[in-house]
């Protein structure tokens, strides 16, 4: 085992890291991808340091096993899937300088209906690695808790047939910086499912890279933010169709007040010979005011023949016709505009499949929504 | 009831009424009509206060208060209903969500409590079952998918519920077949009360074979040009509007 450090982490691929990230810095906007997400200026001074961040486990489901990063002799399925090979520059300063982490696995065939509740939290850089071996299925609530500046880079691998639903919130942050970098690789028939909900901070990006590697693999991708004051939220997604016959969705809400920015970037790549993909891609942005900003940018690289893509992106204002129509019929204005909010909102939620899930998120947003009226 | 006088309405700086006056009392029916660009969905967007919809001259008396000072919910709260033209569509508000949320609005504006979410089914079933709204087209989003007729039914169907005091009807008829029409007209009728007062505006004279009013007014160039009983519905319908109307240049 040459290259396994005392810790028991493959050392080669942390040094690798570590020279990437040296070689590129801190991403700044004049980095296309970085753009709308100024994560230097954002940090100032300060940089990104060196501190390690903590993951917490608030519910663990018979049927889960779990690998403590920071332990030795990490089982087989923790070496084989830890830490892939990433040219993304974030994930690599996690990789870098966490120092441990948790892996998550649910072994093969195991069907897991209690939701994991896994939350990270603390200032600093920490790791995750969550496998699904084939046939296996998770409901992942993830929690983003409080945190100056936290890096999270979060590693997915599913296998085959396996189902995959994650439910990330993220509460309003205030001045926290908050990156999160996730990898995701689904095996042939797998389904990785995602619902995003964000409430901004002063930066917060959030960067999925997907990569369909099996045949039927799918991903269905959904969330909403709600932003007000000086609030920002980045949702990248690159979903990355590298075999035929396999199926994406996004579906991506935004409602932007006050002086804050909501971005999302979405590029969808069929690559050579993936024949019959299938991918649907939209964003839709509100803005409350003329100081609020909503940068959505769908994009599509196709290599392939026979392929069904559809991409679309609009940012509108509240649509004045239905907000005279309810205010006629008696809803004072501030409850009606609440109510177009949250029904532009809806449809996004609605792609939550856990009805407990479903219904925090609805909450959370008829509160966000009630404080912002 | 409705006192309005010499009203001037400009809407993005554009005169559209130039001085209508006209009076309504409880119980009684008015007809508005005139050829299409006349001003009658003007009038009736500037009684239920929507914005854009300025007020250049004269005004508008309801029960003794000045409409224009009040927001489109505190009209609707003291008893005015716009049946409108063109109602909007709203996805992901259900019809049934809409209902509750908009009659118990209206109810807490007034004083009086909520009513709970059996209560309103209730009401909304006994009233929609007439008026042949399903249960189904409660269940769907806010006019989302619904036929011409379907909405204009809904829009009689929220005037039942909200038991308004004075009701405007923006070519309720228009785009109805013959059926759908009597419908609507019917649960119009149901609705008439010595304490209700309703202004039915259309382009035909078509719906006043079935909601026969007790005057009609005919509004050509933001004008009311001429005044009658119901006979002068069916002058119009014999000469066309171009023989009555002198349109003011
Ligand atoms: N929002 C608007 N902006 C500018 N002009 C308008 C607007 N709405 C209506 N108009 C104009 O006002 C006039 C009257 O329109 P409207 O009241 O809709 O007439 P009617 O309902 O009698 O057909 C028409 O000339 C129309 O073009
Ligand atoms: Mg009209």
């Amino acid at each position: 085992m040459t290259g396994i450090t005392a810790l028991g982490l493959p050392e080669a691929r942390r040094n690798e890291a570590a020279a990437l990230f040296r070689a590129r810095g801190v991403p700044h906007r004049r980095i296309e991808d970085w753009k709308y997400s100024d994560l230097k200026s954002a940090l100032g001074e300060g940089g990104i340091g060196a501190a390690v961040a903590q993951w917490q486990i608030l519910h663990q489901p018979d049927g889960v096993e779990l690998f403590d990063l920071t332990q030795s002799n990490p089982p087989e399925w923790v070496l084989a899937n830890f830490a892939r090979t990433t040219a993304n520059t974030m994930s690599a300063a996690s990789l870098a300088l966490s120092k441990g982490g948790v892996a998550l696995r649910v072994p093969k065939g195991v069907c897991i209906t209690n939701p994991l509740k896994l939350d990270f939290t603390a200032a600093g850089h920490v790791r995750a690695l969550l496998v699904l071996e084939d046939g296996a299925s998770l409901t992942l609530v993830e929690g983003v808790g409080p945190g100056h500046f936290r890096n999270v880079g979060f590693e997915f691998v599913l296998g085959e047939a396996s189902v995959l639903e994650h439910v990330r919130v993220s509460p309003d942050a205030g001045e926290a910086v908050l990156v999160e970098e996730m990898s995701v690789r689904i095996g042939a028939g797998g389904q990785y499912r995602a619902h995003f909900a964000a409430f901004g901070s002063k930066l917060s990006r959030m960067e999925v890279e997907i990569t369909l590697a099996g045949a039927g693999a799918q991903a269905h991708l959904s969330g909403v933010a709600l932003l007000d004051g000086k609030r920002h939220s980045d949702v990248t997604t690159h979903v990355i169709h590298a075999v035929g016959n396999t199926h994406s969705t996004q579906l991506f809400k935004h409602v932007a007040g006050g002086n804050s920015r909501a971005v999302y970037q979405g590029k969808v790549t069929v690559a050579q010979g993936a024949n019959g993909s299938d991918s649907n891609q939209s964003a839709k942005a509100l803005l409350l005011g003329e100081n609020a900003e909503a940068d959505l940018k769908p994009e599509l690289e196709i290599f392939a023949d026979d392929v069904k893509c559809a991409h679309g992106a609009a940012v509108g204002d509240l649509d004045a016709e239905s907000l005279f129509y309810l205010r006629a019929r008696g809803i004072p204005e501030a409850e009606a505009r609440g109510l177009l909010l949250h029904a532009f909102l809806e449809d996004a939620v609605a792609e939550i499949s856990n009805t407990d899930q479903r219904e925090l998120v609805r909450t959370e947003l008829l509160t966000a929504l009630k404080a912002m009226a | 009831m409705l006192d309005i006088k010499n009203l001037h309405v400009a809407v993005g700086g554009k005169e559209i009424l130039k001085g209508l006056t006209l009076s309504l009392q409880p119980g009684q029916v008015h007809a508005i009509m005139g050829p299409n660009g006349s001003g009658k969905s003007t009038l009736s967007y500037v009684l239920a206060g929507r914005a854009g919809y300025d007020i250049t001259e004269g005004s508008i008396t309801y029960n003794g208060e000045d409409l224009s000072a009040l927001k489109p919910e505190e009209r609707a709260a003291k008893g005015v209903f716009l049946a409108m033209q063109y109602p909007v569509e709203i996805p992901g508000v259900t019809t049934m969500t809409f209902l509750k949320t908009a009659l118990n609005a209206q109810r807490r504006a007034r004083g009086e409590p909520d009513l709970d979410a059996i209560g309103v089914l209730k009401l909304v079933r006994a009233k929609a079952k007439t008026l042949n709204v399903s249960e189904e087209m409660l269940k769907r989003p806010l006019n989302v998918g619904f036929s011409g007729g379907e909405k204009k039914r809904l829009e009689i169907l929220q005037m039942a519920v909200f038991e308004p005091k004075l009701a405007i009807l923006d070519e309720t008829d228009s785009g109805l077949d013959i059926d759908a029409l009597r419908l609507v007209a019917e649960g119009v009728n149901a609705l008439r009360d010595p304490s209700r007062a309703m202004l039915v505006i259309t382009h035909y004279q078509r719906l006043l074979d079935y909601i026969v009013p007790d005057r009609i007014h005919v509004l050509a160039g933001g004008r009311i040009v001429a005044e009658g009983g119901k006979e002068l519905a069916l002058e119009l319908e014999a000469k066309g509007y171009e023989h009555i109307v002198k349109v003011p240049a």
